[in-house]
């Protein structure tokens, strides 16, 4: 067995309901909420990609408020996330700003931030630690290191941005496109309504 | 009697014989002019297609793969690398790495998160040594209809601003290994087989260009090289497989190999590694616990073209 | 083995024996296969891109040929059966002819599937043994063994035939008439084999049919008569070679019945297609009328179609079809529309649209039509060299002469 999986185990049994939650400290490796099942693996980390970490380098000065408001700058002012049903310390520890915190209030670390988009977005977590979502670098067997979930989605703004396209296929050298009519594809009740208005 | 029988038959000919002679004159001139011809055309051609005679007569009869001893097969790798530093000026690796054990390559796409940017298209151009001026493309994104399957309402030549579009969802094919493959079958010399991974080959030195296959595969997966490829020095990627991205020639069929020179070390295919949205995953279906066989096993997965029988080894799955 | 080597050196002779008409028509074809070879050269050195196929329509002018002329070989058939199975004395005579005339078309096709390979200095690669043959999984391998064969089949008959006649001998060998017969049946599978080589594609919806085979058989048998009614039309006025009016009589006729169930074949098609049309009918919709805005293939498919429709009205016709005008007429009329229907009119429509719904027409380049004008001169050399023969034989004219001995006392 190990060192990871004997750490797994503890941290197991060390999650037991009422009372333990503000004890346990922040989670290095893939955290409480992995599935044993699934194959080991390493997350690339986010803390050197993030501009304004460690967060205390400002907020160690500033009292937390917990009230529901429009944030200044360098803050986002807006959250396109939920659609107003969270707000920034949904997700951020108001006491402790270098850590992410869950629905249970635990501090979470910026590296294992997977943990606090499971709380909410369970399915997509187990799709994630099993591979079928999210994108895994480099190779198909051995070592495997996937990326954390803010490497392709912004947790301020999730939604993949529409981009262009690269180049569109060519034809075979020497010949031209045919300039092809394409029929208008209705659905079934758009061919009614077309008839209906004619 | 007969002599003067002989004599009058061949006296009456002559009047309307064109003489054997006028007729073999003749048919030296025009002869001549067309060696002359045919000279004048050839001499600025480089001698022996660029290469050295004993490379071109190495290439030529050349046996075919299964039945090539392992110092033919070197023989072959090292005249592919000679060949291609002549031609390119780039010192490439011609290998042949034998499949993995134990190892059946699968393919899923997810088409929910695919986006139609075509990024796989050109990394796969990029890793594949894939002809620059003839355009080859292995992987074609179709952009579908929003509620049908129907390819035939399916636009290859989409170019908006930008993509997603309204409406539509997006479905890269490529070359489905299939494991009952149709253009195995056709092919009349064996120059394209089922390797015991799962991906389907060929080897150009052996294909004769027939293009049976091409008539044969359902998914529009294989292409044939009309004009002879230009491959620019700068782009050349020396890494190469025998059986995969080594440099080809006009005349013979290719098609995608699922990066054969990549996935036997290990590594991901360009494609699945160029996918921004991770919306390719690939691995091997043997593997219980690979993330190929979570999603066949987990998600709503269909094949395309099912219903012939082909048994492809590409799944497109949504979520 | 004297009398072997003198029949192929008066044999040659006789080649080279002829009118100013005559070697008229041999200059006009060497010309004509002449500049088909500086074509095919620069389609040697720049590779296929020289012609307008795609990888959208792989298969173009070139198999369109091959199919259509696989399918005149076989009718060479039509001839040997009546000759040998039912002793038909006057048929008998031209027999000969049809098997050249299957020999110069299994050439002719032979000849446009090795213009159509992309790396025609490989064929050896299909050889087995030498090379590697996808035998029996290949269709296209089944066809090079049944054309090669049937070749070699045609080629030994007649020689064989032709060899006995010119020693003044009928061929009695038991032997000979077992060829004869696997010859038969032979001619039958090369065509079928053909249409296997399309219809075993379930890719291809338009080809993916068990009517394919019968088609391409009829076909066969309206095209190839009509061809060798012409041909020998022109031999009976061209040469002292005289054929019985019975004999174009009966292969009319065939011909009749055959363009009769031919079209039918085509009508079925239409309305299969048609009737309750889903995507299936995508390819025969771009045939007759046109997809997505696209239909070079309209008009020639529609004029194939009125021809075949004239030709067999007038062939059903009794006088008309007895009238050597008329029937010559129909004739013409009968091969361009089946040249056109099973060449292009398949071949094509089957790569339209593609697997993947794309519709990418397709048409000839002038160096198809330059190689291919120069593959059908080869076609009609190799018959004219080997009718020439033939009659030469047929006539009495080239006889084998016992050698004179001469004694010691003198002459």
């Amino acid at each position: 067995m190990t060192r990871n999986r004997v750490l797994l185990l503890l941290a197991l049994f060390a999650y037991v309901p009422a009372g333990f939650a503000q004890a346990r400290q922040e989670v290095t490796e893939p955290g409480i909420l992995v599935n044993p099942a699934a194959v080991e693996f390493s997350i690339f980390p986010r803390k050197p990609e993030l501009n304004y970490y460690p967060c205390t380098q400002c907020h160690q000065f500033l009292t937390p408020n917990p009230e529901v408001r429009e944030l200044l700058s360098p803050h986002p002012s807006t959250l396109d996330h939920g659609d107003q049903r969270i707000w920034c310390l949904t997700c951020h520890k108001i006491d402790d700003r270098d850590y992410l915190t869950n629905l249970l209030g635990e501090s979470i670390d910026f590296d294992n931030a997977p943990e606090v988009c499971a709380s909410c977005h369970m399915q997509r977590h187990n799709d994630w630690m099993f591979g079928g979502h999210g994108k895994r670098a480099g190779n198909w067997q051995g070592e495997r290191a996937i990326y954390s979930c803010p490497h392709c989605h912004d947790p301020h703004s999730p939604m993949i941005e529409a981009r262009a396209p690269k180049p569109l296929p060519p034809v075979r050298k020497g010949l031209e496109r045919p300039e092809n009519v394409r029929e208008e594809h209705l659905s079934i009740w758009e061919r009614l309504e077309k008839r209906d208005h004619e | 009697m007969s002599n003067t029988k002989k004599k009058k038959a061949r006296s009456v000919n002559r009047e309307t014989d064109i003489s054997r002679r006028t007729f073999v004159k003749g048919v030296g001139a025009i002869g001549s002019v067309t060696a002359a011809a045919a000279a004048a055309t050839t001499a600025s051609a480089a001698s022996w297609g660029g290469k050295t005679m004993q490379d071109a007569f190495g290439e030529f009869f050349q046996d075919h793969y299964k039945k090539m001893t392992p110092e033919e097969i070197e023989e072959a790798l090292t005249r592919i690398e000679r060949n291609a530093e002549r031609k390119t000026g780039v010192n490439i690796q011609c290998e042949n790495t034998p499949p993995i054990p134990g190892v059946l390559f699968g393919y899923a796409i997810n088409i929910s998160k695919c986006k139609g940017y075509r990024d796989c298209v050109y990394a796969c151009v990029e890793e594949n040594n894939l002809g620059r001026d003839s355009q080859m493309q292995y992987i074609r994104v179709l952009e579908m209809e929003q509620g049908t399957r129907n390819l035939e309402k399916s636009e290859h030549y989409y170019d908006p601003e930008t993509v997603p579009q309204e409406g539509k969802y997006y479905m890269p094919v490529q070359c489905m290994q299939c494991e009952n493959p149709p253009c195995v079958k056709a092919c009349p010399v064996e120059a394209t087989w089922k390797e015991p991974d799962g991906i389907v080959v060929i080897d150009y030195n052996w294909c004769i260009g027939c293009r049976m296959c091409m008539s044969a595969c359902p998914y529009w997966a294989r292409h044939f090289n009309w004009t002879e490829p230009e491959l620019p020095t700068e782009v050349v990627h020396p890494v190469t497989h025998y059986l995969g991205n080594r440099p080809r020639m006009r005349g013979v069929t290719e098609k995608c190999h699922f990066c054969i020179q990549r996935t036997r070390k290990g590594r991901l295919p360009a494609c699945a590694e160029a996918c921004p949205n991770g919306a390719r995953i690939f691995g091997n279906l043997l593997d219980p616990n690979s993330e190929i066989r979570y999603v066949l096993e987990n998600k709503d997965v269909f094949r395309l073209k099912e219903e012939l029988g082909t048994e492809p080894k590409m799944w497109y799955f949504s979520d | 083995m004297r009398a072997l080597f003198q029949f192929l050196i008066d044999a040659i002779r006789e080649m080279f024996r002829g009118s100013r008409r005559y070697w008229g028509w041999i200059f006009l074809l060497v010309a004509l296969f002449t500049q088909a070879v500086f074509s095919y050269t620069h389609q040697m050195q720049t590779g296929l891109v020289v012609t307008g196929m795609s990888d959208q329509v792989s298969w173009g002018f070139y198999i369109s040929n091959f199919a259509f002329f696989v399918g005149i070989a076989a009718a060479a058939v039509l001839l040997v059966v009546p000759a040998y199975i039912f002793d038909r004395k006057d048929i008998k005579q031209v027999v000969l002819l049809g098997e050249g005339m299957a020999i110069a078309a299994v050439i002719v096709a032979l000849m446009f599937v090795v213009t159509d390979l992309g790396r025609p200095e490989r064929i050896w690669h299909v050889i087995p043994y030498l090379g590697r043959m996808n035998f029996p999984d290949s269709i296209l391998a089944w066809d090079v063994v049944v054309l090669t064969g049937y070749f070699l089949l045609n080629l030994g008959i007649m020689f064989y035939v032709l060899f006995l006649h010119y020693r003044d001998r009928e061929p009695k060998s038991r032997l000979y008439s077992v060829f004869v017969v696997i010859g038969m049946f032979w001619a039958i599978s090369i065509h079928t084999v053909t249409a296997f080589m399309f219809s075993s594609n379930p890719s291809r919806s338009m080809w993916h049919t068990s009517l394919l085979g019968p088609r391409f058989i009829s076909s066969a048998f309206a095209s190839g008569p009509a061809l060798i009614i012409i041909t020998l039309g022109v031999i009976h006025n061209a040469t002292r070679y005289k054929i019985d009016r019975t004999v174009i009589d009966t292969l009319a006729l065939t011909m009749t019945i055959a363009l009769q169930i031919s079209l039918f074949f085509v009508g079925v098609e239409m309305f299969t297609d048609f009737y309750n049309e889903g995507q299936h009918g995508a390819s025969i919709r771009y045939l007759f009328l046109g997809l997505e805005g696209l239909g070079q293939l309209r008009p020639w498919i529609w004029a194939a179609l009125i021809m075949n429709l004239i030709a067999v009205t007038i062939l059903m016709i009794h006088p008309l079809r007895r009238n050597m005008k008329w029937l010559n007429t129909a004739c013409v009329l009968t091969f361009l529309g089946i040249w056109i229907e099973k060449g292009m009119g398949l071949v094509v429509p089957g790569f339209i649209p593609t697997t993947l719904g794309e519709v990418f027409e397709y048409s000839p380049t002038s160096t198809e039509l330059s190689i291919a004008v120069g593959i059908w001169a080869v076609g009609m050399l190799v018959f004219t060299l080997l009718a020439k023969t033939v009659i030469a034989v047929e006539l009495g004219e080239l006889k084998y002469k016992e050698p004179v001995r001469y004694t010691q006392r003198g002459f």
